[in-house]
């Protein structure tokens, strides 16, 4: 080598290794800077996480609670059936008004027996602290077996969701002034009902079975029937995207020729993603509902906005998931004389397969979330009272959505139904995690290696 | 090993199994393939060489249409197969594809077992009427691929769990499981290290009993080892097309000679 090598513009200095030089310095304070920063957004996202979480569980859990009292109650056959005879047309014919005296007088004798002190002697001043739904269950329970008639039974009715709410600490003594529900006196005597046994808080089972109460009802509200609705939904959507959403990617992917038209149709698949779900809601409205005359706030409706909604979804994921498919899969098919759809068939699509199925259950749940279309085809939360009568009813009868049902919920005036839009809210999540669970197990239990 | 024993075999077989007319193959705007005579006989290993590049892939590809899949490729000219023309309009591909098998660079078997890897072909053509006849054929092909010894315990594992050379000859037995009238190679090697490349090199010579061979392989050595017969392929060009020994030894265009000495290429 040369002294030419010695003499060039930058003089070489001899640099120790040990010695951390200045440039150096600033390439690895960019780099920790930019560590930093990016443990510093994953921090802020979790903290906002646990918040949330926080939060929910926090409002959410009380609507798992409710408060019930038990009641012996005399069923009195001089109110109930007057005629005496037991017939049933007759017995049909004693309203909720007729039982609600009966489950207030059993209630006083309740209170009379067990000693307690309270200002309140009549009957009809314990009016509120039992549900309103505490007569139909009385009812409900002689008109399935009038031989009770003449009895004295134990029922465990609901509280009014004042006493429910003083429970769980949600009404207070000094808010009840203006109050016309509930009175000191009673929240006096639901101390003591308490301390005595009677009344005591229990699993709100009704909660996630039971179906939408009244405005006047918070205590008897539930999301089960709701969530019956989604159930439905899903199942459309299920049958009639997975199947649909699959065979156009891979008619698009493998099959189709690639020229404007297609490239026009793929584009527009993409920006239908982005589509807000409320146009799909007025598009349901018009089409399936006025036009085709499909019954309104069915679930089947539901179903068909969501499945519009959710196609794009599955359309877009499966076609990823056949792109990455390594094409020497598809030639080594070809190479022994496949034909082109037993190549998709036999290898293509099997291996594309946990691709698929978590785009799949991904736009699930996302439509399982959604709100906003169900609001506009008639599927709002105070429809779903009445749990439909088997399979098909199911389908056609109206019914909510459990997001649907929450919303509902959060916008009544008694904040009774805050809790319960919480708690709908974990369940709500709840689903939605079982979904991303099913996700990941399918797709270890698909995955293969190639 | 003495690498000239498996040429010592000379061309034993004259008919025309491929013939090639005026071939002319286009991606796009590019000429890929330019005016290609070629005769490829029966029972004959053909090797076509050339640089990178020059077009030999795209020609082999051309023999069982597999440049079908490739959306703006056109072939023109004739490329007849016992004298008919598989580009012709009756012809179904599938069919074409059951008689000209190929075999990869890369090692594809299919995600599924050894046994299911050998079996497919058989069992979408419907070559085989019952089990006992498709475990016959699967048998079969595996031994001619020289790999029954060593898989005929795991039938049932699955065929990516293999080694490369054998993941090879697992394709070379999914291929002949069909029992093809000529066999397509595309560089079956380069993914081999050497003692699976002499494996599948001496498998190759076996083939030639029952098939016609073509293989297109990077190395001159490998072509001169397994071919009666090569091609050299330049720019799109069949510049030479002879007997291997001749192409080796005394080639006419001065522009093989440069190949094989290593001075383009």
């Amino acid at each position: 080598m040369s002294d030419a090598t010695h003499s060039a513009p930058h003089k070489p200095t001899s640099r120790s290794l040990h010695a951390v030089d200045a440039r150096t310095k600033r390439r690895n304070a960019s780099e920790s800077r930019f560590k930093a920063m990016g443990i510093g957004a994953i921090g802020i996202g979790l903290a906002f996480l646990v918040l949330l979480l926080s939060t929910i569980v926090v409002n959410g859990s009380s609507a798992f609670q409710q408060t019930f009292i038990d009641v012996p109650v005399y069923l009195d056959p001089a109110k109930i059936d007057k005629k005496g005879n037991r017939d049933l047309a007759d017995l049909k014919k004693a309203t909720t008004f007729t039982y609600a005296p009966l489950i207030q007088n059993g209630l006083l004798d309740v209170v009379q027996k067990a000693g307690l002190e309270t200002d309140l002697s009549k009957a009809k001043e314990l009016k509120n602290l039992i549900s309103a739904s505490a007569a139909a269950q009385v009812r409900d329970r002689v008109l399935a077996d009038p031989s009770l008639i003449g009895q004295t039974i134990d029922f465990k009715i609901l509280a009014s969701s004042r006493v429910d709410g003083y429970l769980k600490g949600r009404v207070k003594r000094a808010d009840i002034a203006q109050d016309k529900n509930i009175s000191v006196a009673q929240l006096d005597l639901t101390d003591a009902l308490r301390k005595a046994g009677v009344i005591h808080k229990g699993f709100n089972t009704a909660f996630i079975f039971g179906a939408d109460a009244s405005d006047s009802r918070a205590e008897q509200a539930g999301i089960g029937v709701s969530m019956l609705g989604s159930f439905y939904m899903m199942l459309v959507v299920l049958v009639l995207a997975l199947p649909i959403g699959v065979a156009a990617s891979i008619y698009l992917e493998e099959f189709a020729a690639k020229n404007r038209f297609t490239d026009l149709i793929e584009v527009n698949i993409s920006n239908l993603a982005a589509v807000p779900s409320i146009v799909f809601g007025i598009l349901g409205l018009s089409v399936f509902i006025q036009f085709a005359h499909l019954p309104q706030s069915a679930p089947l409706v539901g179903g068909l906005v969501l499945t519009l909604m959710t196609l794009p979804t599955i359309i877009i994921s499966t076609r990823a998931a056949l792109k990455a498919v390594p094409p020497s899969i598809r030639d080594a098919a070809l190479g022994v004389g496949a034909s082109k759809m037993q190549s998709v068939f036999h290898h293509v699509l099997p291996l594309a397969m946990p691709g698929i199925l978590t785009g799949t259950i991904i736009g699930l749940a996302q439509a399982l979330g959604e709100t906003a279309p169900l609001l506009l085809i008639g599927m709002v939360g105070y429809v779903a009272t009445n749990t439909p009568d088997g399979f098909i009813d199911g389908f056609v009868s109206p019914n909510s959505a459990m997001p649907a049902q929450i919303y509902e919920w959060a916008k009544r005036a008694d904040p009774a139904f805050y809790e319960r839009a919480w708690g709908g809210i974990i369940i709500l999540l709840v689903f939605l995690l079982s979904m991303n669970i099913i996700a990941i197990i399918l797709r270890r239990k698909f995955e293969r290696r190639w | 090993m003495n690498d000239m024993t498996l040429t010592e075999r000379a061309v034993n077989a004259t008919e025309n199994k491929i013939t090639a007319r005026n071939v002319q193959v286009y991606y796009g705007e590019s000429h890929a393939i330019k005016d290609v005579n070629v005769d490829i006989l029966d029972k004959t290993v053909t090797a076509f060489i050339g640089p990178s590049g020059c077009g030999k892939s795209t020609f082999l590809r051309c023999l069982n249409r597999m440049n079908d899949t490739i959306d703006i490729c056109r072939v023109q000219g004739e490329i007849l197969l016992d004298n008919e023309d598989i580009y012709d309009r009756r012809v179904d591909p599938v069919q074409l594809r059951a008689k000209v098998g190929m075999v990869f660079q890369k090692p594809n078997p299919f995600p599924k077992s050894i046994y299911d890897n050998v079996a497919y072909g058989p069992k979408i053509h419907g070559l085989t009427r019952n089990r006992a006849e498709l475990d016959e054929v699967v048998e079969a092909s595996l031994r001619k691929a020289a790999l029954w010894n060593e898989v005929k315990d795991r039938l049932t594992a699955p065929g990516t769990g293999l080694s490369g050379g054998q993941q090879q000859r697992l394709c070379i037995a999914r291929a002949i499981a069909t029992s093809p009238e000529v066999l397509l190679m595309d560089e079956p090697c380069s993914a081999l290290d050497p003692i699976a490349t002499a494996q599948v090199e001496e498998l190759i010579d076996e083939l030639r009993t029952n098939f016609s061979v073509v293989i297109v392989t990077h190395s001159m050595q490998q072509a001169a080892r397994v071919s009666q017969k090569t091609a050299f392929f330049h720019l799109g060009n069949l510049v030479e097309y002879d007997d291997t020994d001749k192409i080796f030894t005394n080639p006419t265009d001065p522009r093989t000679e440069s190949y094989i000495t290593g001075r383009i290429g």
